[in-house]
């Protein structure tokens, strides 16, 4: 039997779907019987998405001026 | 339904609105326009990834004055390169993996204070393996669907700047820009398990962040 502390450890190859059929099963049973692991593999599965909008980030209007401007300065018309 | 366009009062471009679903057909069509010498063409691809680019150097280094820098060099040796491109992959995952590239560079010249691994947060355990505290609310749920708390995105920005540099570097690469982990490991000469291991420990240690946010105390 796989106790909080294992699954929890094995979260990421679990979501990355690299686990044996053995392994994912007894992960499965253990989250089956254990609403704490349960939950927290939710958490753990909606973190990653949560940052990545906490930090997107867009490009200012005048650092983007001045890579067009920079760009057409190395870049020259092949004719 | 497309969210309008926004037209950008500097270069008086169309700028598209941002998306994770960068269209890759486009993609391919300009890709091939420029590498016949279109330069509108590879301009309109520059249009299009700029803002993932220069988020992921910002997000990087922490400088914005080295975040435009690297959109620059990126973009340039992207055209430098252009013409070995050869397109198995999408445009928008070979631009990243130049700035990754780039970025990373930038931070081993750099020396910066390094955070201690010990003082990555990670669920506690009983003695014999069980969770000690565990979520009073299942905030994981829908989690896509609400909106994002702004207090909530400032406590994930400081808790993200506090992982240690190689924590961080791995989480913002795999988690939120999307490489691979073979390109992660092309790009900064770690192993794939180690990579691995660090992305578990950043992403208990974010989850933590997220969990005291909703449970203070
Ligand atoms: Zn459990």
């Amino acid at each position: 039997m796989y106790t909080c502390k294992d699954s929890i450890n094995l979260l990421l190859e679990y979501l990355d779907g690299e686990m044996t059929p053995e392994e994912a099963r007894h992960l499965k049973e253990h989250f089956a019987g254990c609403r704490p692991c349960e939950e927290f593999l939710s958490t753990y599965r909606a973190t990653s998405g949560m940052c990545k909008r906490a930090l997107a980030q867009r490009i200012p209007q005048e650092v983007s001026a001045k890579l067009t401007e920079f760009l057409r300065s190395k870049i020259k018309p092949a004719s | 339904m497309k969210p309008a366009l926004t037209r950008d009062a500097a270069t008086g471009w169309v700028r598209p609105p941002m998306s994770d679903q960068v269209d890759t057909g486009d993609d391919r069509r300009l890709l091939a326009r420029a590498q016949d010498g279109e330069i509108a063409a590879f301009e309109a691809l520059v249009e299009a990834h700029q803002d993932k680019v220069y988020g992921l150097a910002l997000r990087m280094t922490r400088s914005e004055a080295d975040a435009a820098e690297i959109t620059q060099d990126t973009f340039l040796s992207a055209y430098q390169h252009l013409k070995d491109f050869r397109g198995e992959a999408a445009f928008g995952s070979w631009v990243h993996r130049i700035a990754a590239n780039h970025a990373l560079m930038r931070l081993r010249h750099r020396r910066v204070a390094q955070a201690a691994e010990s003082e990555l947060q990670g669920p506690e355990f009983t003695e014999r393996g069980t969770l000690a505290d565990y979520p009073l609310s299942d905030w994981g749920q829908n989690a896509e669907e609400k909106a994002l708390d702004a207090e909530l995105g400032v406590a994930i920005q400081q808790a993200t700047d506090r992982l240690p540099e190689g924590y961080r570097e791995v989480f913002l690469l795999k988690d939120v820009d999307g490489l691979s982990y073979e390109q992660i490991s092309e790009a900064t000469g770690d192993s794939i398990p180690a990579i691995k291991s660090r992305l578990h420990r950043a992403r208990l240690a974010l989850r933590e962040a997220i969990e005291q946010f909703y449970q203070p105390g």
